[in-house]
């Protein structure tokens, strides 16, 4: 029996992170019985560990939910939770488009912030009925009046009636729904039309392989069907349909309108891809829905085991991700210093230390991750354009034209009193200033462009620590621009080390070698000789620093008792060194390949 | 477990009169009249009797008396200790009987007392001949006491040793060195150079934490144990060990029995105790098991053990234990190719780097089987 699309309602919660999106979720399954108090676990709708321990959500999630409204009809309610953060920007996109309406969830503490607004115009550009909601009102600090004046201030949203909940004591959650029945429009589609389906997620599952989250745009789709994906060309014969609640149940098909999971048996999550159509192998259409697009990487970063033998498991565990992380994309890289690892693009930096984290946690393996870099359009003067994404691929400066690196289109939002702060150090980050909008009293939006590689460097912590924790952040990729850039190199010992090497700007090349040069001498211990450190530019020494070799390091007293006490002190010692790499004969902790981001200036 | 015998047997005496500044051993300051240091003697010759009765001692070559301060326990209850120990063990004068001594606690009386019941070392804690870096040491005697005392010691003993310290706080290494003539003028036949070091949870620990005093500088302590051969070598003494100088025959060879493999019984608080055969080592202190090596772990352990020395380890010696531990000989060539080692008439040598940077020599070969 397929559910009258007239009572259905596909919605999403979006909001800045923390301010309560997944809380105010719970209470909602909660509240309409779908998953009893008993068996709630925290936050149910962030699975990962990860995810809650960061208190974010990285994969979407879809749950379909029965609501009796107060007019004594049951309705089909699809809750599709989204990504909470910048590096994710397509996929809630995505999302989006699977609903017809979203709750815009504002802390009443905080107000509107960057994500806030980020989140609430891609919601109006998917032509989505927005319902402002304020959360945490049971905080003492709340000031609902205020932040209602922000929300018609800042995104011309009507808030006069926002909803006043708490997520926490479950206050305005019936409201909610209530306001979902009657605001959010019901789906409309041709029930009798060619099968076009949405996939807004897709995750592998070890026992029934690729699993897609769809949205059923026109027609209907069962078991046994064979389907294409449009853009991909992917056939699949359909496993299983279903809705979770958040247990995932079988269902006979998923009908227009609905919001359900598909099982595909495919093996590699990369056949489907966020953002593509389904449609019928036979009979189907050719035009795929609009707004898909390939995930593609901002941040590169090299990964390289401590231990050599660890490279194949290593490899094991990226493949092993991969199944499940379609923008997660890596290839074998050779260095010099560090032996054989991969270069991993990311879409942002928080996927990146996520997936280290990952890594390093759930595989056990100790990694050492280079500075990280964005990709660079070489020019050569045979007029050929490489994509370099580390800095050991740079052609020879007398092949190369000139470099072209990416530009964000960076939206920061903070109270007025920081507006000179942030100023300062985005124009030290070689941002452009663009424009800036007074969202209200308390805030200040500000619109620049600046390089990727820039904000890869710490600019979002010291943007953090300039405005007090005030300053919040959004960017999307803008465009490719030309640069003064030069690779600069670091040598240990007078020897090059690949690993340690950077791209920068003309202008910053002297600072940053100089700063780099007085971190890794205190990075790097003492050893048995000395080590000069030196950054270079083609061959041109910019600065120098020397660690001193280490002169004496012994226990001279040996009682009979002391040798198992030297025992502990040489074990003690070993552990030390396992965490460092040995680069020719010097020894180099983890933390050196990062240094380059820790430089204050 | 069937082992082979003791060689060297170790009595440890924990009392001082008082807690010096940098000390980390087992000790503790109690006053001289108290009877648990009798009972304490009294249970020492118990645990000697019941060794003799298991044929433990009978192959004893070496006995050390270390503490603690064993002098500061006093001429009667040593006498008391020391005839025991006669009875139950042949204490022949080809046995080395050592007993450490603190100057203040060293009296004529209790010098002729012990060398008649077959002490035949003596080592004397001096640390330093100068009044300042005494009392920074928080040392109870002073200049004029430690030389009197070793005189004392010299009227019957040959065989005199002295501990003196480099990289006190305060200390210029002109200091040292007058510290390093003095012990030669005295007659002295042994030296043992040590480095302070400043271990947790001593005075010298927190002074250091509240930046009180300066943590030791380790290229000054450096330059400092480089330059004690200075003045031994061509006073007649040799460094047989990192730490340790001698005229030619007064090694110390208790010591040389811990630095070279030799299975030795340990009686008293915190004393440890190594046995072995040719598969197994263990070391028992207080009951605890502290380690418990095989094969392997032993052979690599004697070679790190030995680097110590400036003897090192032979050639068939080496070769020997690469085929227990097959990376020995790697090893090896890599602590001569980065000068660590040299080798020398058909032996591995520590260098001068090498015993500076202990750690780094004696870490690689422990880590041939850690």
């Amino acid at each position: 029996m397929s559910t009258d699309p007239k009572f259905i309602r596909n919605f999403s919660i979006i909001a800045h992170i923390d301010h309560g999106k997944s809380t105010l979720s719970d209470r909602i399954l909660e509240l309409t019985g779908t998953v009893s108090q008993r068996d709630m676990e925290e936050q149910l709708l962030d699975t990962m560990d990860i995810e809650r321990e960061r208190g974010i959500t990285i994969k979407s999630q879809a749950v379909r939910v029965a609501y009796t409204a107060d007019d004594g009809q049951e309705y089909q309610f699809n809750l599709i939770d989204t990504p909470g953060h910048v590096d994710f920007t397509y996929e809630v996109s995505r999302s989006l488009a699977a609903c017809e309406g979203a709750v815009l969830v504002v802390d009443a503490t905080q107000g509107v912030e960057a994500q806030t607004v980020a989140n609430a115009m891609m919601a109006m550009n998917a032509d989505l009925e927005i319902i402002p909601l304020i959360n945490k009102i049971d905080l003492p600090s709340a000031e609902p009046e205020r932040v209602k004046g922000e929300i018609e201030d800042g995104l011309a949203i009507v808030a006069d009636d926002a909803i006043l909940a708490s997520g926490k004591t479950g206050v305005g959650v019936k409201d909610l729904l209530e306001a979902v029945v009657h605001l959010i429009p019901s789906p409309e589609g041709n029930a009798e039309g060619p099968l076009r389906a949405l996939i807004f997620d897709s995750y592998f599952d070890p026992y029934r392989g690729v699993v897609a989250l769809v949205r059923v745009v026109d027609g209907s789709i069962k078991k046994g069907d064979e389907v294409r994906l449009v853009n991909a060309g992917t056939e699949i014969l359909v496993e299983e349909v279903g809705a979770r609640h958040p247990k995932e149940v079988a269902l006979p098909n998923l009908s227009v309108g609905e919001v359900g999971y598909l099982v595909t048996g495919l093996k590699d999550v990369s056949q489907v891809r966020v953002g593509d159509t389904i449609t019928s192998r036979v009979g189907g259409v050719t035009e795929p829905l609009p707004g898909y697009r390939e995930a593609k990487p901002m941040v590169y970063t090299g990964l390289f085991p401590i231990e050599s033998d660890q490279f194949e498991a290593l490899k094991e565990a990226l493949e092993k991700l991969s199944l499940n992380d379609p923008a997660l994309e890596w290839e074998m890289e050779n260095s010099h210093a560090l032996g054989f690892g991969f270069r991993v693009g990311f879409l942002g930096l928080l996927h990146m230390e996520v997936i280290k984290e990952r890594l390093e946690r759930e595989f056990g393996l100790d990694l050492i991750a280079t500075a990280p870099s964005v990709e660079y359009h070489v020019y050569k003067t045979n007029k050929e354009m490489v994509s370099v994404h580390s800095p050991q691929d740079m052609p020879d400066p007398s092949e190369i034209d000139h470099i072209e690196e990416p530009y964000l289109r960076a939206t920061i939002m903070i109270p007025p009193d920081y507006v000179g702060a942030v100023m300062e150090l985005t124009v030290a980050h070689r941002g452009t200033f663009k424009t800036m909008n007074y969202i209200s009293p308390t805030t200040v939006e500000q619109i620049w462009e600046i390089p990727s590689s820039e904000l890869i460097l710490d600019y979002f912590d010291q943007l953090k620590s300039r405005t007090k924790g005030y300053a919040s952040l959004d960017y999307e990729f803008d465009e490719y621009k030309p640069g003064s850039l030069q690779k600069l190199d670091i040598l240990l010992s007078g020897k090059p080390i690949d690993a340690l090497s950077f791209i920068v700007h003309k202008d910053k090349a002297y600072d940053r070698g100089r700063v780099l040069c007085e971190k890794l001498k205190d990075i790097i211990p003492q050893q048995m000789f000395e080590v000069p450190i030196q950054a270079a530019v083609g061959g041109r020494v910019l600065a120098r620093q020397t660690v001193r070799a280490k002169r004496k390091d012994v226990l001279a007293k040996c009682y009979g008792g002391d040798i198992s006490r030297k025992r502990k002190l040489l074990e003690k010692q070993k552990a030390g060194k396992k965490r460092m790499k040995a680069i020719g004969n010097v020894e180099v902790p983890q933390e050196a390949f990062m240094a380059i981001l820790k430089v204050d200036e | 477990m069937p082992h082979d015998p003791y060689k060297a047997l170790y009595i440890h005496l924990p009392f001082c009169k008082h807690r010096c500044a940098y000390c980390d051993f087992t000790t503790r300051a109690i006053a001289p009249d108290s009877v648990e240091i009798d009972e304490y003697i009294d249970n020492l010759i118990l645990e000697l009797r019941r060794k003799a009765n298991e044929g433990e001692l009978a192959e004893i070559e070496t006995v050390y008396l270390g503490g603690g301060t064993p002098s500061f326990v006093g001429q009667a209850r040593l006498s008391k200790l020391l005839y025991a120990l006669g009875v139950f063990m042949n204490l022949t004068p080809e046995v080395e009987c050592s007993m450490e001594a603190n100057p203040d606690s060293l009296t004529p009386e209790l010098i002729r007392d012990i060398y008649a019941l077959g002490v035949n070392r003596l080592s004397i804690g001096v640390q330093s001949f100068d009044d300042g870096l005494l009392e920074t040491l928080d040392r109870i005697h002073d200049s004029a006491r430690a030389k009197q005392a070793v005189l004392d010691a010299r009227e019957r003993f040959e065989n005199v040793s002295v501990d003196l310290m480099c990289g006190v706080p305060g200390q210029t290494p002109e200091m040292f060195e007058a510290d390093v003539q003095t012990a030669v003028d005295l007659g002295v036949t042994h030296v043992s150079v040590y480095p302070l070091t400043i271990e947790d949870h001593t005075p010298f620990r927190r002074m250091v934490d509240s930046g009180e005093i300066d943590d030791v500088d380790q290229d000054k302590e450096a330059l400092m144990m480089s330059m004690a051969p200075n003045v031994l070598t061509p006073a007649g003494f040799h460094r047989y060990e990192v730490a340790s100088y001698a005229r030619e025959g007064f090694e110390c060879k208790h010591n040389i029995a811990y630095w070279t493999g030799v299975p030795y019984l340990g009686l008293g608080i915190s004393a440890v105790t190594m046995t072995q055969n040719d598969a197994r080592r263990m070391r028992v202190q207080d009951g605890e098991v502290q380690d418990d090596l095989d094969r392997k772990q032993m052979c690599a352990e004697d070679l790190m053990m030995k680097m110590r020395m400036t003897r090192g380890v032979s050639d068939d010696e080496l070769f020997a234990a690469a085929v227990v531990i097959p990376g020995a000989l790697d090893v090896f060539n890599s602590l001569v190719r980065d000068k660590l080692v040299k080798r020398e008439d058909g032996r591995w040598k520590p260098t001068f780097g090498g015993w500076l940077l202990g750690n780094e020599l004696y870490g690689r070969i422990y880590e041939l089987a850690p």
